[in-house]
């Protein structure tokens, strides 16, 4: 669509502009100077992002949701663009589309750790939002959970009302409102449940996301032993060298930390 | 949110009523310093009676960074006499230095370390050069080199 049209060059110093307002926090001004960085070269998807990340300061989220889409059929592989679209999916209360948009820069991010790009310094605030968004998702299912026994119960109330013996009726209507009384206090007290020690990083004391495994059979979530290794390449149980080429992931610990956070979604924030 | 704030919520919910014997929490109301209250178990003549109390400071990136741990003199909490406690309160001990410390250890396994450290200890006198030492010492406890020479004490 840019044709012949595109000023590569232009867009470049529209993008420089709006960077430094962006940094000064002025970022209407920004927005506007991504905007006509984008008209000069808009098959820059690079461009988009920009944008979506001033746009997501502006709380504009349905705008950041469209250019993070034009971004993404731009260049595929976009760690950032996914990453901007979750939070804007989070923003606007669907759940179930950022976590899946997280899930996808979180992938991207690791692969860049592999290749050495400078992406990898995403991995932590990255981690963070997948959490997030299992949480928001965890949380919906669960609204909806408890909105349907309401409603169940209302209807089994409901029948037995219209039962022709009379007495009797009221005992069992009782019984009926007993019964889930209790299975209510249940659930909250299943709420106040432990995190168990296995699906918990020793690093931040937080729930796995992506562990991984070093020699010692100790696992760590990736972003947290990325985080020590920045500071000490050593094992931290050993202190032996360690280098993150030597991290393997712990697929059935993640698989079970996945299945654990599905069902107590709670847990993300203990 | 700093990382630290983060990990120490979860410790404070972890310890809360839950530690060890002869270890107590006496106050943890930010997320930048908490003290706790020591004491020795077994007979040790050099800590009978004693309690210690330990102060605990928190850079924002702990436990990446090691959090700076001294002993606190108040009126009724001395400083433990040991080969390795300085008496203005320095520890030195390598797990508490950049060098031996690992981001798995916590408060509550330090003052495990601290309590076993004055435990096994039969030496009731201080660092050689300690007069030395605290007159001139301006260094921050962490960033100070300490020769961890001697491990049998």
């Amino acid at each position: 669509m840019a044709g012949d049209s595109a000023e590569p060059a232009k867009a470049l110093e529209f993008k420089e502009k709006g960077n430094k307002c962006f940094q000064a926090g002025n970022y209407t001004e920004a927005e506007a100077l991504y905007t006509k960085a984008i008209n000069y070269d808009p098959d820059n998807p690079l461009l988009y992002t920009n944008r979506t990340l001033t746009l997501l300061r502006l709380r504009l989220y349905t705008r950041v949701v469209s250019d993070a889409l034009t971004s993404i059929a731009l260049m595929p592989e976009n760690m950032k663009a996914y990453y901007h679209l979750a939070q804007a999916h989070i923003a606007l209360g669907r759940p179930s589309e950022a976590l899946a948009s997280s899930r996808k820069a979180h992938a991207f991010c690791v692969e860049e750790i592999h290749r050495g790009g400078k992406g990898a310094s995403s991995i932590g605030p990255i981690t963070e939002l997948v959490l997030r968004c299992k949480k928001e998702d965890w949380e919906e299912r669960e609204d909806v959970r408890l909105r349907g026994r309401e409603g169940l119960l209302g209807e089994v109330v409901e029948a037995l009302g219209k039962g022709d013996s009379v007495e009797g009726t009221r005992g069992k209507i009782e019984e009926v409102r007993r019964v889930f009384d209790e299975a209510g206090l249940v659930d909250r007290e299943a709420r106040r449940r432990k995190v168990p020690d296995w699906c918990v990083d020793d690093i931040t004391f937080a729930v796995m996301l992506d562990p991984v495994v070093t020699k010692t059979g100790q696992s760590y979530d990736r972003s947290s032993i990325m985080e020590h290794l920045k500071r000490s390449p050593t094992d931290p149980l050993t202190r032996e060298p360690l280098r993150i080429e030597d991290l393997r992931p712990n697929l059935a610990l993640k698989a079970a930390c996945e299945e654990f956070i599905q069902e107590n979604g709670w847990a993300v924030d203990w | 949110m700093t990382f630290a704030t983060k990990r120490l919520q979860k410790e404070l919910q972890k310890i809360h009523g839950n530690l060890p014997p002869g270890i107590s929490l006496v106050s943890a109301e930010g997320f930048d310093e908490w003290l706790l209250d020591l004491k020795v178990l077994d007979a040790n003549p050099i800590y009978l009676n004693q309690t210690y109390r330990l102060k605990f400071k928190f850079s924002p990136s702990y436990p990446i960074e090691p959090p700076e741990v001294t002993f606190h003199k108040t009126a009724d909490r001395p400083i433990p006499m040991h080969p390795h406690i300085y008496s203005n309160g320095i520890i030195c001990l390598d797990l508490l230095g950049q060098q031996g410390w690992s981001p798995v250890q916590n408060v509550e396994s330090i003052c495990m370390s601290l309590q076993s450290m004055l435990t096994g200890n039969t030496k009731n006198e201080r660092p050689e050069g300690d007069e030395h030492f605290v007159a001139n010492n301006r260094r921050r406890p962490k960033d100070i080199d300490f020769y961890y020479h001697d491990n049998t004490v």
